[in-house]
């Protein structure tokens, strides 16, 4: 369920268009949201900002719609889910040739080796599996409620989270880790 | 049971579990570019909202002076009582009378399909969040 504070904003921003109120949960959720993103793209900064952006103004317009049945940071990360596979699905085509240039940006930024090798493991996994790994490892969701936020059965979430860190796992062993 | 696998990407994605991104001026940035509300329409909805919690709050009122609880309750035995009545008639009238039914089971249907039939639709809304 819901939190009262949330809630509150969320009332105060569906009955009254509150944009103060707004403004406190774009604050309070915009780390998370953005650090999805940002894992999920595997560190373009310049995408993550616009696709967390998407998200929000998404949420404003149908803050109407959120009925307090979940959290509102899930109800929240179910959106951000959507934004970016609707986005990942129009950008199919290039997908792969953007997905390899967001591994270089991130290389070029200065992140420390880990988060590195990190990154390029997470390359090797399968959109559901990176969002399934990353909302799990990094977000802490239990997987009932990765199944919420993705609509994905429990079940193939077990499936994607087993494969996806026996994948990670093999790479990052073949480059040192856990040695 | 957690595996080495798991013990080794917990370790490593530690790190990034605790890392808290900066806001740095994104959430201005959200708010200059939220869609304004159409005033007239948002208007409309607020009155209407406030004249729901009136007349909800009216309703209260009117049930706490009216002394409504001993009201329902009366409502409720009565009910209960019709019902098994009409039951017992209908079962007494209806062309299957060589079957002996206990007018208690059909409420106990009837009252499974009640709670049944909500109980599911609340789990589908809740899927849909």
């Amino acid at each position: 369920m819901a939190s009262i504070s949330d809630i509150a904003l969320v009332t105060q921003v569906a009955v009254f268009h509150n944009k103060q109120a707004f403004d406190q949960l774009v604050r309070k959720y915009q780390s998370p949201v953005r650090r999805f993103f940002l894992n999920q793209t595997l560190g373009d900064e310049q995408l993550s900002d616009d696709l967390a952006q998407e998200t929000f103004i998404k949420a404003y317009v149908n803050i109407g719609k959120f009925r307090s049945m979940s959290s509102f940071s899930t109800w929240l990360m179910r959106i951000a889910y959507n934004v970016y596979y609707d986005d990942l699905r129009a950008r199919k085509q290039t997908y792969d040739i953007e997905d390899s240039s967001a591994v270089r940006q991130s290389a070029n930024t200065g992140d420390s080796n880990i988060k590195m090798d990190i990154h390029a493991a997470m390359a090797l996994l399968k959109p559901d599996e990176r969002t399934c790994i990353t909302l799990q490892l990094i977000d802490g969701y239990p997987i009932d409620q990765i199944s919420k936020i993705t609509g994905i059965a429990e079940n193939t979430v077990k499936s994607h989270l087993k494969r996806g860190k026996d994948k990670m796992a093999n790479y990052l062993k073949e480059n040192g880790y856990g040695g | 049971m957690e595996d080495k696998n798991d013990i080794l990407l917990k370790q490593l994605f530690a790190d990034a579990a605790k890392q808290t991104i900066e806001d740095n001026g994104f959430t201005e940035r959200v708010m200059m570019n939220l869609p304004e509300t159409n005033m007239a329409e948002s208007r409309v909805r607020t009155l209407s909202h406030l004249w729901t919690l009136f007349c909800v709050g009216v309703a209260l009122i009117a049930f706490w002076l009216a002394k409504g609880w001993p009201i329902i309750e009366s409502v409720y035995s009565g009910g209960k009582h019709m019902l098994i009545n009409a039951i017992e008639v209908f079962l007494m009238t209806a062309p299957t009378t060589e079957i002996n039914i206990n007018p208690w089971l059909v409420v106990l249907l009837l009252g499974f399909v009640l709670i049944f039939l909500p109980y599911q639709t609340y789990r589908k809304l809740s899927a849909t969040l």
